[in-house]
């Protein structure tokens, strides 16, 4: 399976080659083209609740679609949902987190479930993220352009924008230090350590959904 | 003080690595991750002028209420990545204290705790107009990093120059300046599609933005759900 990713890392789209006999897993409606000579298949990968679960609880979807090449190579473009970049990673049997949203595709050998984040999860994006593990290229997203960190010692991430971090390292909620930060700001904090390495997106969805806010229009109350 | 401007086109960000007793303040939540030794507070000052009305002041601008000082709680070397709300690019601007920038509405993103920040009204010709026309003031040495809703431009005016209000990042004020209309009459200018323009004249630096982030938001707006009256 060969792979590029193109115009990162602002409209980054993953373009894979299959030969024949080689399987890919993707996220469901991330295809945006293909050679007609690719195979797809349809499941829930794991079985129903192991799909019920991925889709409820880290945010991807129901569906997986897994896409293999029958007699010829064929070519497999994919792209994600918002603008941002895409990373390649070659997974070597460690475990890697990965936010809610951030899966992109990943080599059929590579397994996913969702991970219970405890508690300090309630504060971030969503309680669960997705865990993958195994052996196998996994391509994942975000919004923005992404950052690896090698960390070894401590970081903070502004909550939610922390894409996929090693298992290896773990992290606690924190708020902005100072009381004055405390009074006025909702600012969480994902404070890492641990050593391992931490991919970091630099723009947040959110914020910009917030800022589009004020712009709706305005549904007058009924004063009857 | 290090500051970088990571150019990674629409999603660029900053990297200001500080230590000793160097601060830098941004605009509050910009803020995307920093090492652990850096110390974060978030007050309604900014530079040397400050209080709440200096805050009142500019959120008017367009800017958040608050601003963010970082410093190094060690001394030690520390690091902050600063962010954005849009998609575009960065610059940071050297001041040299020969003259104050005046920064629109949103292009703020941070500076140097050295530098003074105020804000500037256009007075009510603005305000009726619902376009925002007050600045935010910079003045003193050190540097300052501005954003831009897509593409960043700098432009050298030597005589007159005149650009639409939405696509004023910042300037310097050895320029003058006057706000005005497109057209010759308000009507006509109101049928020109065009609002408010800054009429820049003398010799000075401009930054202007390839889009225009109100007008962004109005086309978005209107296709979102209705939000309920405050």
């Amino acid at each position: 399976m060969d792979h590029t990713i193109e115009a990162r890392p602002t409209y980054a789209y993953l373009e894979l080659t299959l030969n024949p006999g080689e399987k890919v897993a993707t996220e469901g409606g991330a295809m945006a083209w293909m050679s007609t000579g690719l195979k797809i298949q349809t499941s829930t990968r794991g079985g129903l609740m192991a799909g019920l679960k991925r889709s409820m609880l880290t945010g991807e979807s129901f569906f997986q679609n897994t896409y293999e090449a029958i007699n010829e190579p064929g070519i497999l473009g994919l792209t994600p949902s918002q603008p941002g970049d895409i990373v390649a990673h070659q997974m070597t049997g460690k475990e890697l987190l990965l936010e809610k949203g951030a899966y992109l595709a990943s080599h059929p050998d590579v397994k996913l479930s969702s991970n219970f984040q405890g508690l300090s999860g309630l504060f971030n994006e969503g309680m669960f993220v997705l865990r993958a593990t195994g052996d196998g290229l996994l391509f994942f997203n975000s919004y923005g352009s992404i950052e690896k960190i090698d960390l070894d010692g401590e970081y903070i991430v502004d909550n939610g924008l922390a894409v996929a971090w090693d298992a290896d390292l773990s992290y606690t909620i924190t708020r902005a230090r100072s009381l004055g930060s405390f009074l006025f700001s909702d600012q969480l904090l994902m404070r890492f350590s641990g050593r391992g390495s931490l991919w970091v997106q630099s723009r947040k969805p959110r914020v910009l959904a917030s800022w589009a806010h004020p712009f709706r229009p305005v549904q007058r109350r009924d004063r009857r | 003080m290090d500051v970088q401007v990571e150019d990674r086109g629409a999603f660029s960000w900053v990297q200001v690595g500080l230590e000793g007793e160097e601060q830098f303040v941004s605009e509050s939540g910009a803020m995307f991750r920093s090492s652990t030794n850096i110390d974060i507070e978030v007050t309604t000052r900014g530079g040397k002028g400050g209080g709440i009305l200096s805050g009142i002041g500019r959120s008017l601008a367009g800017e958040s209420f608050f601003l963010s000082t970082y410093r190094s709680l060690d001394g030690q070397p520390g690091d902050v990545g600063l962010a954005p709300t849009h998609q575009g690019e960065i610059r940071k601007i050297e001041l040299d204290g020969s003259a104050r920038w005046l920064c629109t509405g949103g292009s703020y993103l941070g500076s140097a705790r050295s530098l003074e920040l105020d804000t500037a009204f256009q007075g009510i010709g603005g305000m009726l107009s619902g376009e925002s026309l007050s600045f935010m003031g910079v003045t003193g040495e050190g540097p300052l990093v501005v954003t831009a809703f897509g593409k960043l431009t700098e432009i050298e005016v030597d005589g007159n120059f005149t650009v639409d209000t939405g696509h004023v990042v910042a300037f310097e004020e050895t320029l003058s300046y006057s706000v005005g209309k497109a057209a010759k009459s308000f009507i006509k200018s109101f049928l020109v599609g065009e609002g408010l323009v800054l009429k820049f004249s003398g010799r000075g630096r401009v930054y202007v933005q390839s889009h225009n982030p109100d007008e962004f938001g109005k086309s978005l707006g209107s296709m979102l759900p209705p939000r309920r009256e405050g």
